[in-house]
């Protein structure tokens, strides 16, 4: 397959690296992959450490930085690391939850070439994204994004997580999105940070998960960034990765400078290394942790009809459901195929009559 | 390592260099593009026979080490392929 010689190929450096900037937020939502970091990375770098980093992956050939947090826009020289980013030729992602954007910051936003960037909503209305991202929060990111849209800012794309909250309205987000001038991107819910404490609650079942992976087939214009692999159809293989890219294709650095091999596996026994006290280029060429990632084999998995696109999925998930790494993706769409052909025809089930 | 002789700077009398929207890596299988017009990767297995050389004025040219006719086919096929998808950009040279 198209990127199978990977599993044996150790890159020279991370195509992107994920990097929580501060653990700071200004929202307080209920499924925030990222709400625990705070605990374990207290400290922020400063300007001058994070200039440093940014002339570390010019040097090791980073394509990419996708910030996040917390909400990047709390720290006050977010702007400044843009642009500097982007003047060593590095393309930016952000995800930010948009309450922030003002006209000023906007328009700044808009001279940026190399910038993507992602405003979170988590409902078409009103009252399913405010349950998840609080009192008020539907209506200010709406405002967030016509914002960006009146002042032409190209690449944004509204994310949702998907949850069993918003499952019905993934239709009409997608509706919302695109008179919005936004793209829709999908990102799958995961058991961690508050989602540790919200999985059972807001988890999807099988048959939604069946029926989601036909929705995603039905507009190959949505974009799912991260690992929906598990559930990706043949007719989507081509539109992102077939396997993990933990360590393989990208790592993750908190506000601290801890580098873990993900964004999804910010765990102290994930730690690799710190970017304060080693090199990155060190940690990603010696790292054990990464190494352990690099060599994961679910051979449950090996004689699977899916196992081509996905490679048994992503190892977080696994981990935090099942404590292991090597386990099958508990959410692998394989498990519940036959509840995938009896789904709903696509376009059907999602959108408000 | 390649002998720095063996190294060609065109094929049939053209030159190929990035776009200048389009970052591109050596790899130890071949070459790695990423178009920033789209954040999507390329993934290029070519060994050693084409190489991204050191940018110079911001613009990265592509070397060649193919000597016998049937690495020059496919590494012509790998051009044409890359100029299509708009990764590289194709000039002419003087003879």
């Amino acid at each position: 397959m198209r990127q199978e010689f990977l599993h044996r190929t150790k890159l020279k450096a991370p195509v992107n690296v994920t990097w929580e900037v501060t653990a700071r937020c200004n929202l307080h939502c209920r499924h925030c992959l990222s709400a625990d970091i705070g605990e374990f990375s207290e400290a922020e770098l400063g300007f001058e450490e994070c200039r440093a980093l940014l002339d570390t992956l010019k040097q090791m050939e980073v394509f990419q930085v996708n910030f996040g947090g917390g909400e990047p826009f709390m720290r006050g020289d977010f702007l400044d690391l843009l642009r500097y980013a982007h003047e060593q030729g590095i393309t930016t992602c952000v995800s930010t939850n948009g309450t922030l954007l003002t006209d000023a910051i906007v328009s700044k936003l808009r001279e940026m070439d190399l910038l993507y960037l992602q405003v979170s909503l988590d409902g078409a209305t009103a009252s399913t994204n405010d349950v998840m991202r609080g009192p008020g929060t539907h209506g200010r990111i709406i405002e967030a994004v016509t914002l960006l849209h009146r002042h032409c800012v190209p690449h944004v794309s509204i994310n949702t997580v998907v949850t069993r909250a918003n499952f019905r309205e993934i239709g009409d987000l997608h509706v919302l999105s695109t008179r919005l001038g936004a793209k829709t991107r999908f990102s799958r819910f995961r058991p961690s940070g508050n989602g540790k404490k919200t999985w059972d609650e807001l988890r999807l079942d099988g048959l939604q998960l069946a029926e989601l992976s036909r929705f995603l087939s039905a507009h190959p214009d949505i974009v799912t960034g991260d690992s929906f692999f598990s559930i990706t159809a043949f007719d989507r293989r081509e539109l992102g990765l077939n396997m993990c890219g933990a360590a393989r294709m990208t790592c993750s650095v908190l506000p601290d400078g801890g580098v873990y091999p993900c964004a999804f596996l910010h765990d102290r026994r994930f730690l690799a290394g710190k970017v304060l006290t080693e090199s990155l280029q060190s940690i990603w060429d010696n790292a054990p942790v990464f190494e352990l990632l690099r060599n994961i084999r679910v051979d449950a998995c090996g004689s699977c009809w899916r196992f081509s696109i996905c490679h048994g999925g992503c190892p977080a998930v696994a981990y935090f459901l099942t404590d292991a790494l090597d386990r099958p993706d508990p959410e692998c769409v394989a498990s519940f195929r036959r509840a995938l052909q009896s789904a709903p025809a696509a376009d059907q089930a999602y959108q408000s009559p | 390592m390649i002998d720095p002789r063996d190294r060609l700077d065109y094929m049939d009398n053209l030159s190929y260099h990035l776009h200048p929207l389009v970052r591109g890596r050596n790899e130890s299988f071949g070459l790695l593009f990423y178009n920033t017009r789209d954040t999507k990767l390329t993934f290029v297995r070519c060994g050693n026979l084409l190489r991204i050389g050191p940018a110079a004025g911001g613009i990265s040219m592509l070397e060649f080490h193919c000597g016998r006719e049937a690495e020059r086919g496919m590494v012509r096929r790998v051009l044409q392929g890359l100029t299509q998808k708009g990764l590289i950009v194709e000039t002419g040279v003087s003879p």
